[in-house]
This record gives structure tokens, sequence and C-alpha cells, in this order.
């Protein structure tokens, strides 16, 4: 179950011919996909997309009615392998993921198909995850697409251009044989909008028409067809996408009255120049420019032709163009070049070569052409030096309060998370077997590495901890450790890890964190589930159950582990004890600790209605939450420093004769139990209480509440008179 | 301000689970059901909720002829007409940013704080300054809209988007009708609570954010007049304290009556006695250090043992204050499960000096006893826990002739007679030294982490002949940075060198 449910929004995919559709850039998408006839989709999440792959999970009805083959697929390159249905078929399918990362994992089936080429329209959705929001290291995939020959669209982030798009996009792929990369930026993907929807079309062949099966051995990727392939590519497929998007005019010219500059930008930039031009005066909201654009919609392959055309009469022109290598600038370079154009090519000499054009980039690198390229006929609202100035208005004095008083907010587990009780486990055995180095993986678990755990020295990529290890473990006083996600266990460390290490006889320490979901994106099911944890809190509602599930456990048995347990990560003690027992161990081979605890958001998911109904229903159950007694608390803050948990606080000291914040659990509190385990493993103060509430007691509750509740009441009364006597 | 040739745009910040994405599609229905079209996108980052979401909208009459705007997708310093922040230390972020501009934005937060994990992880008080904040977003906003939402939405029983909605609609930025803001509200689950939030929040927003900032007003409660006493004993030692500097009245009155409820009176004339002392050896312009001196003299002289702890456990108000904390209906009954762990020390700690040190010194006794120890959850809304714990706190009574009194008296003895050394030198040093009381905190480890800490800083007085304020500043500094040595033993080797 998904973090985000689209059960509502997935009904709008029903819209037909001529109804508006509102909402999402996402939601818009899969409505594209639906009007393009596709056959099959899949893909793996990730931020940006995660919400692509959870609106596809939740309209199977639609996707079943319209005969659309769904899977969530168990890696990027398990998605990407999809697309080979369109190798020998008219088949149109569509997969997706977060980029570039995605596309690394799922580069060998990538190239491969872009050298079969294809028969029936292929399209990857990527996430372009760069810029502000970005959770992953700073790269294009604009390269992928050039090396592998894969055309590259970039629509301008409106839901009309984004829905368009995807269905030219398909015609395009199949006009030209080609594969398509499909990129969505990250604002992209969450953009709410407007369009005119058309009906959803089933698609030629599913299961309901089947295709013939034929074999056109040309297209297998081995010698001597490679080199026919790699020769059809640019004698027959690129002619054919350049003629297509030419005849189609996938790219845009919008005219404008300086007609001896010009600003050539990709489409999913456009809106933010059309801004920066109206803040200077020089377009309107309706994108009436006055300096001509020519927009990129589809960023690669570029059009030498239409680039010429533009060109002509032009004195300068400026490329916008996002991230580095410049490739489009120097390809736009080659292009006038060759046809022997004078015309003066601005870009990365003007704009920062690294980052996002955000809109204070973009107002102040379009001010600079103009000001640089065009005399005084024409008027710019506010000069470069004004635009730099708006950056920030703040004296410098102020910038430094500012930095000293606003906190940073680095990104943490959630409230009553497992992994946190396995973190503040691994701390504690450090500092008894100490100081480690450990290979970190991609997860939720990767915030350990941050404050308050500060545990975890590189992350390689998804599920590659423990084969990252295998280069280090030789040379550490310590069985080297390997963190990695249930979510990374299945995408890839399985192979990558665990069976490559067993094969090396590496005898190090493997924590597989079970949480049963790929948390981090989202929620989304993986192939294992998790047992219910033993928790403080009582509704322990059953297992999500499903039949088919696989086992990390038998897996690795599989692999040829022979060392491993199963412990959970809300029991610190018993954690400690195994980790401290596998790092001590004298036994050869891989040990792997499978640490589980059910991701807490799903968890409270699951729960609360539950817990609500039982209540309406007057079933006797009890809530607990923890509290910190603040008589007893010193305020030095070494339980948080434990645990970073965010309903764990701190607030004003109530005892006025103590100026140091006590710490404070607040009411968002899960009553997970950590803080007790904590309190106790690690031997901190008695100032934790678990509290439960009782609801619907029972007769017998009532009865020793009231007989307790004398008797302190008793002794209070006692208590308060004594303490009068003695008062000053 | 329905001028169709510009956007109207607004930036939110918002914590996890604080109703970002709620607030924001209420203003896409407003603006849909005034005719304006309303673009939005938001940058959630991955699924955690430790971050703040940042939501971007532009709001524009949609054109009659169906053309369509192009907006932006960036919030754009210089471009923005409503920052809003759900609290305050995210909209000194957007102030940090460059999304407030003087000329033309309206900056409307929370005031209430929502703590940082670098707050929240430090030794002492890591907490910034809010006021601070609050006087800077006043002086560089439009207008700044701001007052608690969160007691606001609290006594609503809602969320912190109820309130920020009233508030957008208020400031009346948005040429929107109040009506249909209430519509849109009306149209989802607990609507009226936020309706009542909404409302509130509105007539709040229309008078610019009660209680607008007055930097004077710290909440100092400078006022404090000593009490006339109830008791012929309490009678003579407030004429005492009568005579001390009116500065250190409060703490001295608050720390004796500690220690009366501590141990008994007599314990409170000791303390009186000691703080009498110092008084006389600091002039009037000791006033600051003789306070804090008495402030943790008395923190430290009423130390947490195991006496200590239980009687904290019972006291006549503890429960009725964990009930409303944790908001138990009037009949509901609670249990409430106690985490501890004593160790051999803290037993030894409450036992006869001679005993006690006899345990200590017995690995065969010790070993025998941690057997018997270790973590304990006990329920003290058992009566038999309860009783149990009344008897540990009656053991107080024989406290003087433990073994953890006399540890903890020695240590107290030599800081005091550090700061009544210093008193008679400078009184600057004084109050540095009388603040390292500071540094006692924490149970067990912590806690003997801490004041050996302290004997360390005090040795180097010892040995240091010329020892400045800075000094003990510097190395009580690096002794609170938490549980690496590293800082600490830096500070201590630095003057050495």
């Amino acid at each position: 179950m998904a973090e985000r449910s689209f059960k509502e929004e997935v009904k709008k995919l029903r819209a037909g011919d001529g109804e508006r559709f509102q909402g999402e850039g996402i939601l818009a998408i899969t409505k594209a996909l639906l009007q393009s006839g596709v056959s099959y989709v899949g893909g793996y999440q990730g931020s940006p997309i995660s919400h692509l792959m959870d609106v596809l999970n939740d309209a199977q009805d639609i996707l079943g009615e319209l005969g659309v083959h769904f899977e969530a697929s168990g890696s990027e390159a398990t998605a990407a392998a999809m697309l080979s249905a369109s190798i020998n078929y008219p088949l149109r399918g569509a997969v997706t993921w977060k980029s570039t990362v995605g596309t690394n994992v799922a580069s060998d089936a990538l190239s491969n198909i872009a050298s079969s080429g294809v028969t029936g329209g292929a399209m990857v959705i990527v996430g372009e995850d760069y810029g502000e929001g970005s959770s992953i290291m700073q790269e294009r995939s604009y390269a992928f697409a050039m090396k592998a020959q894969m055309w590259l669209l970039d629509p301008r982030p409106n839901l009309t251009s984004i829905v368009d798009m995807v269905e030219k996009g398909f015609e395009l792929s199949e006009a030209s044989n080609t594969p398509i990369f499909y990129m969505m930026r990250i604002r992209g993907c969450h953009v709410t909008g407007e369009f005119v929807a058309r009906d959803n079309r089933e698609p030629q062949f599913s299961d309901r028409a089947p295709v013939t099966p034929h074999r056109e051995p040309e297209k297998i990727i081995l010698p001597p067809n490679v080199y026919a392939q790699e020769r059809e590519k640019i004698a027959q497929r690129l002619p054919a996408a350049i003629e297509f998007i030419k005849a189609n005019k996938l790219n845009e010219v919008f005219p404008g009255r300086h007609e001896h500059l010009g600003i050539i930008t990709c489409g999913g930039s456009y809106n933010t120049v059309i801004r920066a031009l109206q803040r200077q005066g020089l377009s309107d909201v309706y994108g009436n420019t006055d300096i001509p654009i020519y927009v990129l919609n589809v960023a690669y392959p570029l059009i030498p032709e239409e680039l010429v055309d533009f060109c002509v009469g032009k004195e300068q022109v400026l490329v916008l163009e996002e991230g580095q290598p410049e490739y489009i600038e120097q390809g736009i370079q080659t292009a006038l070049r060759r046809a022997d154009f004078q015309t003066r090519v601005f870009g990365k000499d003007i704009m920062p070569m690294a980052g996002e054009y955000t809109g204070q980039v973009m107002l102040l690198g379009i001010t600079r052409f103009i000001e640089a390229s065009s005399g005084p006929e024409i008027e710019l609202l506010s000069s470069a030096e004004e635009v730099a100035a708006l950056e920030t208005p703040l004296v410098e004095e102020d910038q430094q309060a500012l930095l000293d008083n606003v906190p940073p907010r680095p990104s943490g587990l959630c409230t009553g998370c497992p992994e946190r009780p396995l973190f503040s486990a691994v701390k504690q055995v450090q500092e008894e077997l100490g100081p480690f180095h450990i290979s970190s993986d991609i997860g939720c678990h990767s915030f350990a590495t941050l404050a308050p755990f500060n545990l975890g020295n590189t992350i390689m990529g998804y599920g590659l901890s423990l084969a990252s290890s295998s280069s280090v473990r030789h040379a550490l006083p310590h069985k080297a450790i390997s963190i990695m996600g249930d979510g990374g266990f299945w995408h890839n460390g399985l192979t990558s890890g665990v069976a490559s290490a067993v094969f090396n006889h590496h005898d190090g320490l493997l924590i597989v964190v079970d949480n049963g979901y790929s948390a981090a994106t989202g929620g989304q099911d993986i192939p294992s589930l998790v047992e219910p944890n033993i928790i403080a809190s009582t509704i322990d509602a059953d297992a999500p159950r499903r039949d088919d599930y696989q086992s990390i456990e038998e897996a690795c048995r599989g692999a040829g582990v022979k060392w491993i347990r199963t412990v959970s990560t809300y029991n610190i003690e018993a954690m400690k004890n195994t980790l401290h027992e596998a790092l001590t161990s004298s036994l050869p081979g891989l040990k792997v600790v499978v640490a589980e605890g059910e991701c807490m958001l799903n968890r409270q998911r699951r729960v609360k209605p539950m817990m609500k109904s039982a209540i309406a229903s007057g079933k006797r159950i009890h809530r607990s939450r923890f509290y910190v007694d603040p008589q007893t608390c010193t305020g030095d803050h070494g339980c948080i420093r434990l645990s970073g948990c965010p309903s764990l606080t701190i607030k004003d000291n109530p005892d006025p004769l103590r100026t140091d914040p006590v710490s404070y659990v607040d009411n968002s509190c899960v009553g997970c139990g950590v803080c007790g385990e904590n309190a106790h493993s690690a031997v901190l103060c008695p100032s934790f209480s678990q509290v439960d509430l009782v609801y619907n007691p029972n007769s017998f509750d009532r009865a020793k509440d009231t007989l307790r509740q004398r008797v302190i009441a008793w002794f209070r009364r006692r208590d308060e008179q004594r303490m009068e006597a003695a008062s000053l | 301000m329905s001028d169709s040739s510009r956007a109207i745009n607004m930036v939110i910040a918002a914590l996890g689970g604080e109703g970002g994405g709620v607030l924001t599609n209420w203003l896409i229905a407003v603006a849909d059901q005034e005719g304006w079209l309303c673009q939005t996108t938001s940058l959630a980052g991955v699924a955690q909720r430790t971050g703040a979401t940042i939501y971007y909208l532009e709001f524009i009459p949609r054109p009659e002829d169906g053309s369509q705007p192009v907006l932006s997708l960036f919030p754009s310093q210089g471009d923005i007409d409503i920052a809003v922040a759900s609290e305050i230390a995210e909209a000194g972020r957007m102030l940090s940013r460059g999304f407030v501009s003087p000329e033309q934005t309206t900056l409307i937060a929370s005031t209430h704080r929502v703590y940082g994990i670098t707050e929240k992880s430090a030794t002492g008080d890591g907490t910034i300054d809010p006021a601070m904040l609050s006087e800077m977003c006043a002086r560089y906003a439009r207008r700044f809209i701001q007052f608690d939402m969160l007691e606001l939405v609290g006594r609503h029983n809602t969320v912190v988007s109820a309130a920020l909605f009233g508030a957008i609609a208020g400031s009346e930025v948005l040429p929107f009708a109040r009506e249909t803001f209430e519509r849109i509200i009306g149209e989802g689950r607990g609507a009226d609570a936020n309706r009542a939030a909404f409302n509130e929040a509105w007539d709040r927003a229309q008078s610019g954010g009660v209680g607008l900032f007055d930097p004077n007003d710290k909440g100092d409660s400078s006022g404090f007049v000593l009490p006339d006493a109830h008791t012929a004993q309490g009678r003579v030692l407030i004429e005492r304290m009568r005579a001390l500097p009116v500065m250190c009245h409060e703490v001295v009155y608050r720390g004796a009556s500690r220690l009366i409820d501590y141990q008994d009176l007599a314990y409170a004339e000791d303390y009186l006695f000691l703080v009498e002392k110092l008084a006389t050896a600091l002039d009037s312009a000791g006033s600051v250090a003789l306070t804090e001196a008495a402030r943790y003299l008395a923190l430290w002289m009423a130390f947490e043992d195991i006496p200590r702890v239980a009687q904290l456990k019972v006291r006549p108000d503890r429960q009725q204050a964990i009930r409303d904390e944790v908001r138990a209906e009037p009949e509901q009954p609670i249990r409430v499960t106690e985490f501890f762990h004593p160790r051999v020390e803290e037993i030894a700690a409450m036992l006869p000096k001679r005993f006690g040190e006899r345990l200590l010194a017995s690995e065969t006794a010790r070993s025998g006893l941690g057997r018997l120890l270790g973590p304990r959850k006990l329920r003290t809304d058992r009566l038999s826990v309860y009783l149990i714990m009344r008897v540990l706190a009656r053991l107080r009574r024989f406290r003087r002739g433990t073994l953890g009194y006399a540890e903890e008296r020695g240590m107290i003895d030599r800081w005091f007679g550090a700061v009544l050394w210093a008193s008679a030198r400078d009184p600057e040093l004084a109050l540095e030294l009388a603040e390292c009381g500071r540094m006692v905190k924490g149970y067990g480890a912590t806690r003997a982490r801490t004041t050996s800490r302290l004997m360390r800083i005090l040795d180097t007085v010892d040995r240091e002949a010329e020892v400045s304020p800075a000094r003990i500043r510097q190395l009580r500094e690096a002794a609170m940075e938490g549980e690496d040595s590293a800082p600490f033993e830096g500070a201590l080797n630095q003057a050495l060198a």
C-alpha cells in the first residue's frame, strides 16, 4: 500500500473526448499513455516519478478494462527489458524510473534495444531528478540519449503540451524505429493544470488479441547484425526522425519583433524564460514575446535545418540548457559552423555551468544576454546589477544573524521508525567494538549517515553496500559491516551482494533492514513481507497478508548463507547481542542479520482505522505513548542524541530553577517503545514512562482504578498537609 | 488587484504533517470557484517527515477567450506576493532565500516553534532566538502577519493548515471573497473545527496579527517579591533572605523550598548559610554570580538519588500532570510504566557510607547484586509499586549518612569552595565558575561524565595560577559538547601547550 492513494483521482482517467481534465502532471502522463493505446507499462518507483507508479497501481481496473498489461518491475533493468516486446511487434509500451540512477541500472537493456530498433512505439519516462529537491548525484540523462541514440523529449511544462508530446512521441518512435526518452523534471511532475481529454484507446495487441510470434534475426544484437544496426541508426533512423520532427512541428518557434536576437531553450525551461522576459517588459503573460524563441521540445536530436532557419538574420542567440556538459550548445555551434553561419552563440559563457536554471538564474542570464548583445534599442526594466541585487534584500549583518538562527532541517527517520532502534543498537555496539567503517546503501537507512547517528562511510548505489564492502574488508580492523534495505536487497543486492560475497568467502556482516516496503520512495510493495512488530502499542493488527510473498531469509539461504538471524529492531538488547555475536564470531562466511520492523508510516495507515473502529465498537483496547517526567529530566538531551525521533523534542523547563529545556514527547508519539528501550539499554535516566490509555474499560478495570484513585487520594491529602506544615 | 497581465505568486513552506497539500488543494478550489486559474507545484523530496515541503502557486484570472497563460514553476526572488511559513524559523529561511521583498511581499507566519535536530540535541540550550527572527521579518516584509497558529488550532482541535488558510484569506492579497474560502472548507471532513480556526485566523490577520512584536518584552519575571511566611520557621529563613541582594531572592527562595521538600529544614538552613557566605564575599557587582551560584547549589544539593526519584514519582500532582499531557478523558483509566535501570552504584549510594564502600570494593557482592538489578519496568499506577516507591522515598531521612551523600557533598564543597575563592578575586571569574554548576546533569554514566569533567575544570583552576574567566567559559562549553570527549580534551590541552 503506497503512501499516497490515487484511488479517487484515477477515476479521471476515464475522461473522454472534449472533457476538461484537471490534475497533476503525473496523472496527465498516465492519461496520455491510455490515449496513445499502450499495450504494456512498467517501471520502478523513485522520486519524482514514484507517483506515476502509484497511479498505475491504483488504476489497475481501468488498465484491465482496456487490456493494458502492468508490472511493478523488480528494477529499472527489469523495466527496460520489458521494452523488448516492441522490437518484433507493433506493441506500444512505456516504462518509467528515476534518472539518472535508474537509467544507469537500465543501461544494458537500453543500449541493446536502441541497437535492435523498435517496431512499436517504445518510451521511457524518466523523472529527471536534477536541482532543488533532488535526492541523488547531479547528472543529465542527455548523455545516455546521445551515446545510445535514443530521442529525448523535453516538452513545455503545461499539461496540454505534456499530453500531446506523449502521443507524438509514440508516433516518432514508430516512424524512426527508435526508443524514446520522455523527460519530466521534478516540478513538472508535480505541476497542476488542465487539458482537454481524448478517448482512451485499446491497444492493438493484448491478452484478448495476441500477436502471431515471428522472428526477425537481423534484430538480434549479435555480430554481424550489430554493425548493420549502427549503420541503420545513421542512415535511416536519424533522418526519419528529423523528417518526422520537422513535418509535425514538434519544436516550436515563437516570433518576436527584435529579430536580430533569439533564444533557444529546452521545452522544460520555456515557462521560466517567459517569466524572465515578462519581468523585463519583453513578453506578456500569454507568451507573446518580443525576442524570438525556438523551443526544443525534442532536446535530442537537434534539427540542423531548423536551427539554421531560426538563425537567419540573427546576430546573437542565447542557448538555455540546464546542467553540464553543454551538449546542446556544442551541437548548435556545429550546425551553424557547418552552414557557415556567423551568428554569435551565447550559452555557458554567461549562464552557470552547474545547477538548475531557477527564476532568478534565468532572469539574470537573459538580462546579461540582452545587455551584452543589444544596443539601447531594447529598454530593460531592470539592469543586470539590479537583478543581481534581488538575490537577497538582506544586509550582511542580517544574513549572518539568519545563518545562526535558522536551524538546518536535515532528512531524518520518521516518528516511530523501526530503523531508529536498529541504529541506536549499532551506535551502542560501536562504542564497545568501534570505531566502525560501514558501507551504506540507498533507502531511508541512508539517513543514518546524518545526525544524530552519524553511521556510514560510503553509498555506492541501490543494493550495492555489500558489494562495496568487498574491497575494504581485508583492510579493516573489524569485520566489514554493510547495511542494505529490503528494497535494495531485491533490486540487486541478492545477486551483486549476497551471491558474490558467499562465492568470495566474505566473512563480514550484512544487515538487511526489512521494513516490508520500498519505504523511501513512498511505501510501495516489494516481494517480501514483514512480520508485525511486537511494540509497545497494542493494536497489533494482523500482518499485511499476501499469499505470494518471497522470503529474504530463504533467498539468502538459497544463495549459500549459513549464518542468518532475524531480529526485531525494537528489541535493542537482542539486536545488540546479535550484532555483537556476528562481529566477534570465529565462524567463517557471511553473517546476515535481517533487522525486522514494519515501516511505521505504513503501519499507522493500517492500524489507525482499525483502532478507531475498535474504540467505536466498544472493544476494550489500550493505546500507548511515551512521556518524559519534567521533574526528573535534567535536560542533557542524551536521549535525543541517541534517537532523533521527531516526536521526542524539547520544551521550556517548567522548573523555574533550571534554565536548560527539558526533553519532551509530543502528541505525535506512536508508542513504538524505543525511548524506553534506549533508557534501559543505554542506562539513560528514570524519566521515561510509557502511558497506556485504556479505552472501553471493563468493570474490573474500573473497580481497580477506583480503588487506586482512593488510596492515592488519601496519601495525596496527607502529603499536602505535611508539605504545608514544612513549608517556609 | 485583479490585474490580468500578471499572476499573483505565493510560496508556502510547511513541515511534514501540517497539511500543506490540503491547503494547496483548498486554494486551487477557491481560485476555480472565483473564475481564476491556479497553477501549483511542489518540492516534496523524499518520503521522510522531518524536512520542509515548499509549495509554489500562481493565480491569474481565467481568460475569457480560452487562451492559456504561461505560468512559472519556480518561486523567484523579487517576484513573490505572499510568502507563508507554518513556523517562525521557516519564515527566517524564506527571508534568507530572498523570497521576501520589502516592496512587495506579505509574509504570513505562525510564531510557534518546531525545533530542529541541532537545537534538540545540544547538551544545554541549543535553541535559536525566535524573537530576533520576528523582528527581522517585520523589518523586511512589506506586511508581516504573525501569531501563534499552533495554539489557535490546538483550541479548535485541528491542524495548522486551517489557520494558514484563514490568515491567507484575511490578508486579502488574493482578491477572493471570504465566503468562497468558507464554502471550500465546508466540503471536507472536520469542517466545523476548520471553519472555527479559519474565522479566528481571518480576524487576527485582519488586525495584522495580534500582539504585534514588542522587542522590549522578553517575558521578564523580575517582579518577584519574597512572600510572607506561612510558618514560624519560615519567618526566620525569609528574614535572612531579605538581607541578600534582591536579584537573587527568587532563586534562593525557590532553592530553599526545594531543599525542605528534598530533605528537611536544616538542609535548607545549610544551603542558606552557604549562600550568605558567598554574598559576604561578593559585593553588589557580584549579584549575578551570587544568583547563579545559588541556583546551581540548590539544584546540586537536591541531587537525584533513588529516594529522590521515588519521591518525585509519587508526588501528589504527578498523576494529573500525566493525564493532562496524554489528553486522557476524565474517567479513562491510564497505566504508567516506568523504565528504571538501577545499577550497583546507585544501590551503594543509598547505603550507609561504610557498607556502600565495602559493597563497591567486593567483586562478589557487586556481581551478585548486579544479577538482581538491571532493567526494570515498574507500573507506578499499581498500588504495590506505588507503596514501594513511597517507602523508598521515606529512606531520604537517612540520606546524610549515605555513601552517595558523602560523595556528592565532597564535590559540591569543592565546586562551591572554588566559587568562594574566585569571588574574592574577580566577580566575573566567580560567575563563570558558578555557571559550571549547569554541567551537572544526567544519571548513571552521563552523570559520572558530567561531574568528572567539572572536577577536571576545577583541577585546572588549581593548576593554572592566572586562570581567566574566558578560560573557564571555553572549558565549560567544550565540556558540554556531548558524549564525545575530544572537544573537552582538546580544550584542556590547548592551554597546556
